[in-house]
């Protein structure tokens, strides 16, 4: 019998059509992956093809494929445009280094070229399942649905506009299942047609997939039902943050009105310090707090300008040190702004740049001619400053009363602030006596409480609902801006003045220089920090570091408190983090819809809306379920012959033979309990006039009775088995 | 004796068949008179050849003259319970002559006595010893005619020589020659001066059959066939005895499965439970229902028991071995009804067990 398969123009366009699907799958991973020579992967792919349309022996068509392989690998990564021993000898060798690299499991060891080479593997098993699917099975759906999955998850999650693939992929998927339909419709009635009357089927076929492609292409389309399910999806993974576009990442922002939500690490360089100590990298302050973050107070004096060199006055007065430290920031991201130590005294930056001071936010702003400059190194002389712990023990409450009025910005607070934090203020410190000693009490407050430093599952707090008193009362979990904002708050609770600080920690020291005292650092993203600065009546303002697992705390000596910003190495199993929005209109958005109801919630609250569609929905399922299974008697053996045609072995007898016993059941020919099976079988064959039901259940109560399954002959069975099953569906 | 032994040189063949019978106690005169050929035969061929043989001379009771066979195949015994005059010495004697077999009829009256059956020994003044002579019992098919006239003493002789196949007399066993097989008449019309056999010596019977009156056409048949001479009369065998014990072993070998085992199982405990019924089917039961379908597959011509074949001989088997209650003969239910019930409603299986 000469199958469909053995017709070359067919199988010809068949392949031709998996050849475009392939394609479709070549592109977006050669576009999001930056690789080059797309079409010398589809020469590859294409060349595979033909050779298995060919059906050419498979040794020839392997060595073919090695041989393009190597060709390529040499085209690519070396000069020589022919095979010489040189270009054998170098993929030679970068396939030892490669094998040892996946032996050490050392995956960031292997070359290109050897990735490569996995990439053509792959393609070419791609190739052989495709193959395997088209050529024998004549079946593709499965791989057709995977391809539209494949693409639509492309599409919605990565870069890759899948717009127009999607509909070359209908228009070739549908294509090939309807022919390999038409294909399996031949072999299943064992037709043989020449392609020429197959044309009456295959031009139609044409016809409406273009017709409905077009039709298609014409109609409107109506907008997304669902909003976009990516942020939802992320938020619902935890690592919650902004749209597709602008991931949410760790890093220096402006926007601190809205505080909260969770964050992924990102370890992008901010700058290099090389500093004999690891700093705190202070950027600027805010004053005022919205209960839900933090905004600043319009100025009141304007800025003061320095230049190179100038002693700058902040209000850290520097140490009495001898000598001054220097610190030379190299930048790896282009800041408006100084980041400077505590206890600056100058600064220096090549070219003609000054430096306007703002007491209001204390930021250190570069300007190149008046407009603001970001400067790559910058060098600052600093000294730590240094508290006396006399003086620390001299800020007596009632000294807080006497401070000027320019304080009173630095004691704000919403008049929403639940009572509860204040209380919980007035709790902690209760025995502590001077204004050091309970901003040292709230200080250590955290870390003795259960509180839980994490970056991932932050809420952002609701529309009614404080963010210092979610945080302090119901997560008791969060990252330093939680820490941070809630000391300040409950510090001004008690009318301790008290500001929000935002900068950078000291980093990773990377690199000792050789012959000097100063070390470098690595400052990150990740690095991004805030804490809190509160004012010692009499003795100035200091620094303060709520956040757990941070060592920015004051070190108080016998009679001499040293204030020093940092002064140890540190690795912290996290490291301090700034976690800042950097868009922040998306991040609010995108915070308010993500951080709000997980996703049960969500699930129930939409089966709720649509609970009378999901019924009706459910009943038509459930209808169409009962349908299908009190109609199995006619649709079951369309699928039984199929399957137990194909099937050999000394179980298959048996099982067909019962199966059939099913099917004459169900088509109204019951057998008693106490019937034999041959008084069963002379009835059924004297109901239908055959003698197949006989033969059969003799053949199975030799098998079954007999203990002799194997003199049944299946093959010899088959015909009058499907006879008689076929006659079960009419 | 030469020309037996130029026989044996000639046909090799012949060697184990020769030692087998040997064993047996049968003379060497039977396979003389029948050649080998025969012997290649087919089980189902042969057995058919028997029951058209007794066809020629009972009519339409093709399926009592298989029964007869089946449980002449099973080492069993049969129980023929019908009117006098219906052909039950008839068949037996059919049967008796078309396998060859030494026939010996054994009329129970009430005062024949247990040495009337099984034999008795006399003193030889000559010999000064007690010579044994051997009873009816001793033959290969014995008729048993209206056993249910005599007196339990020589019922239970008749009976344990059947169970038993041998006799003791004086303390001495004699093995009764195989293959033996009994058939018994019971009249079940006339209970004046009988002795019904008590259920539990039934129990000693394989089957229990019913010969039932021949059909109109049947019986116009019978009466052509007389007419001239009794067909009985010209009847030859159409197997030796030898070929029937090859058969008998035959059966043996019939496979059983487990599946037929546990569908026979399963009937028998059916009657045990049932609510009409005293006294089920005991396990010896369940055995004679197997061995009976044995042979009755051998005889259809298959080396496996079907539950057809379960189904068929169920009937037979099992009737005289249900005990019923006084309701059931109220109610008009006789113990093959039961059984057929049991047989509707009891699962015929049609899958291998789990675990085959």
């Amino acid at each position: 019998m000469k199958s469909i398969r053995k017709n070359k123009a067919f199988m010809a366009i068949l392949y031709v059509l998996v050849f475009l699907l392939l394609a479709e799958w070549l592109t977006p991973v050669i576009t999001l992956t930056d690789t080059g020579h797309k079409n010398l992967f589809l020469l590859f792919i294409g060349i595979s093809l033909i050779m298995a349309f060919l059906q050419i022996h498979w040794s020839i068509s392997a060595g073919v494929k090695v041989f393009f392989i190597l060709w390529f690998l040499i085209h690519v990564y070396t000069d020589s445009a022919v095979f010489s021993f040189e270009a054998l000898g170098y993929i030679l060798f970068d396939l030892q280094i490669n094998i040892e690299a996946l032996f050490a499991q050392d995956w960031a060891q292997t070359t290109d070229i050897f990735r490569t080479v996995l990439f053509f593997s792959l393609l070419w098993m791609a190739v052989y399942l495709i193959h395997y699917w088209v050529g024998f099975r004549l079946s593709i759906f499965l791989f057709y649905i995977l391809t539209v999955v494949f693409i639509a998850v492309l599409d919605t999650f990565s870069p890759y506009n899948g717009d127009t693939a999607i509909i070359r992929i209908m228009v070739v998927g549908l294509m090939l299942a309807g022919l390999l339909h038409l294909a399996r419709w031949l072999e299943g009635h064992r037709i043989n047609e020449t392609l020429d009357r197959l044309a009456g089927f295959i031009i139609p076929l044409f016809i409406m997939v273009a017709a409905s492609t077009a039709l298609a292409l014409y109609l409107p389309k109506a907008g997304p039902i669902w909003p976009d399910p990516v942020p939802y999806l992320t938020s619902f993974s935890g690592e919650g943050g902004p749209g597709p576009a602008a991931v949410g990442r760790i890093g220096y922002g402006v926007d601190d009105s809205e505080l909260g939500g969770s964050f992924i690490g990102d370890d992008t360089p901010a700058f290099r310090a090389e500093v004999e100590d690891g700093q705190y990298w202070k950027v600027e302050t805010k004053d005022i707090y919205t209960t839900k973050g933090w905004e600043l107070s319009e100025p009141v004096a304007d800025p003061v300008l320095y230049s190179n060199g100038d002693i700058i006055e902040t209000e850290f007065i520097p140490g009495s040190e001898e000598e001054s430290l220097t610190a030379v920031l190299e930048m790896e991201q282009d800041f408006p702004f100084v980041l400077y130590p505590y206890g600056v005294e100058s600064i220096q930056t090549n070219g003609e740049i000054r430096y306007s001071y703002s007491a209001n936010d204390q930021k250190i702003e570069p300007l190149l001619s008046g407009a603001p400059y970001e400067p790559d190194n910058v060098e600052i002389q600093f000294n730590e400053p240094s508290y006396s712990l006399t003086g620390l023990r001299e800020t007596t409450v009632d000294k807080l009363a006497e401070l000027p009025p320019e304080f009173d910005r630095y004691k704000q607070l919403p008049e929403e602030l639940p009572q509860r934090v204040r209380d919980l203020a007035a709790e902690i410190t209760q025995n502590s006596e001077t204004v050091y000693d309970k901003a040292q009490a709230i200080e250590n407050y955290f870390e003795r409480n259960g509180f839980e430093y994490s970056l991932t599952n932050i809420p952002v707090p609701a529309e009614d609902q404080d963010y210092v008193d979610q945080f302090l009362f119901e997560t008791k979990r969060g990252y330093c801006d939680n820490f941070s904002t809630s000391m300040v708050v409950l510090l001004r609770s008690l009318d301790i003045p008290a500001r929000w600080v935002k900068g950078f920690n000291e980093g990773v020291q990377i690199d000792a220089e050789t012959g000097s005292d100063s070390d470098i650092y690595q400052v990150t993203n990740n690095n991004a920090h805030s804490w809190v600065e509160a004012y010692m009546p009499g003795v100035g303002w200091m620094l303060f570091e709520p956040t757990i697992g941070f060592t920015g705390a004051s070190q108080i000596d016998f009679d001499l408190d040293v204030e020093t910003p940092d002064s140890e190495e540190q690795e912290l199993p996290e490291r301090p983090e700034r976690p800042e929005i950097e868009e922040q209109d998306e991040a609010a958005a995108a915070a308010a819809v993500d951080n709000g109801p997980n996703f049960w919630d969500r699930t129930g609250d939409f089966i709720s809306a649509n609970k009378g569609l999901l019924f009706l929905a459910a009943a038509a399922f459930l209808l169409l379920a009962l349908a299908l299974f009190l109609k199995r008697q006619k649709w079951m053996p369309k699928i039984l012959v199929p399957y137990y045609r194909r099937k050999n072995g000394k179980q298959t007898f048996e099982k067909a033979y019962l199966r059939l016993l099913k099917q004459l059941d169900l088509y109204g020919i019951k057998r008693q309990d106490g019937q034999t099976l041959m008084s069963y079988a002379r009835y059924i064959d004297s109901f239908f006039g055959t003698r197949e039901m006989t033969r059969l259940t003799a053949s199975y109560e030799q098998s079954v009775y007999g203990g002799q399954p194997e003199t049944v002959d299946w093959h010899e069975l088959k015909e009058s088995w499907e006879n008689l099953i076929n006659r079960t569906s009419s | 004796m030469l020309f037996y032994l130029s026989h044996l040189t000639a046909e090799l063949s012949y060697y184990p068949i020769f030692v087998m019978l040997m064993s047996k106690n049968v003379t060497i005169r039977n396979i003389i008179c029948h050649p080998m050929g025969e012997m290649m035969m087919n089980p189902k061929e042969q057995l058919n050849k028997v029951i058209d043989n007794i066809e020629k001379v009972i009519i339409g009771k093709r399926d009592i003259a298989e029964l007869s066979i089946v449980a002449m195949l099973s080492h069993g015994h049969v129980l023929l319970e019908d009117v006098p005059g219906v052909g039950k010495t008839m068949l037996v004697r059919a049967l008796a002559k078309s396998v060859g077999a030494d026939f010996k009829r054994i009329q129970f009256t009430p005062d024949l006595l247990p040495s009337d059956v099984i034999g008795v020994s006399i003193y030889n003044p000559k010999d000064m010893e007690f010579n044994f002579r051997p009873g009816p019992i001793m033959g290969n098919i014995v008729l048993a005619d209206e056993i249910n006239r005599t007196s339990p003493k020589t019922q239970s002789s008749l009976l344990e020589a059947m169970e038993e196949a041998s006799v003791t007399i004086d303390g001495v066993t004699m093995q009764i020659p195989k293959p033996f097989f009994v058939m018994a008449t019971q009249n079940p019309i006339e209970y004046e001066g009988t002795y019904p056999l008590p259920e539990a010596q039934l129990d000693r019977f394989l089957l229990k059959i019913k010969m039932g009156y021949p059909s109109m056409k049947e019986e116009m048949e019978v009466l052509s066939r007389s007419q001239l001479s009794m067909p009985i009369e010209d009847l030859q065998s159409v197997i030796s005895l030898e070929e029937l014990l090859e058969l008998q072993r035959q059966a043996k070998n019939v496979n059983v499965d487990d599946t037929i085992r546990s569908y026979i199982v399963e009937l028998a405990r059916q009657t045990r439970n049932d609510s009409y019924v005293y006294l089920g089917v005991s396990p010896r039961g369940s055995i004679a229902l197997m061995k009976s379908a044995q042979a009755y597959a051998l005889l259809k011509g298959r080396d496996f028991v079907t539950p057809d074949d379960v189904q068929h001989l169920a009937k037979f088997v099992f009737g005289h071995r249900i005990m019923l209650r006084s309701e059931a003969r109220y109610d008009g239910i006789s113990a093959e009804e039961i059984t057929d019930r049991i047989l509707t409603k009891t699962k015929v299986p049609v899958q291998r067990l789990v675990g085959q």
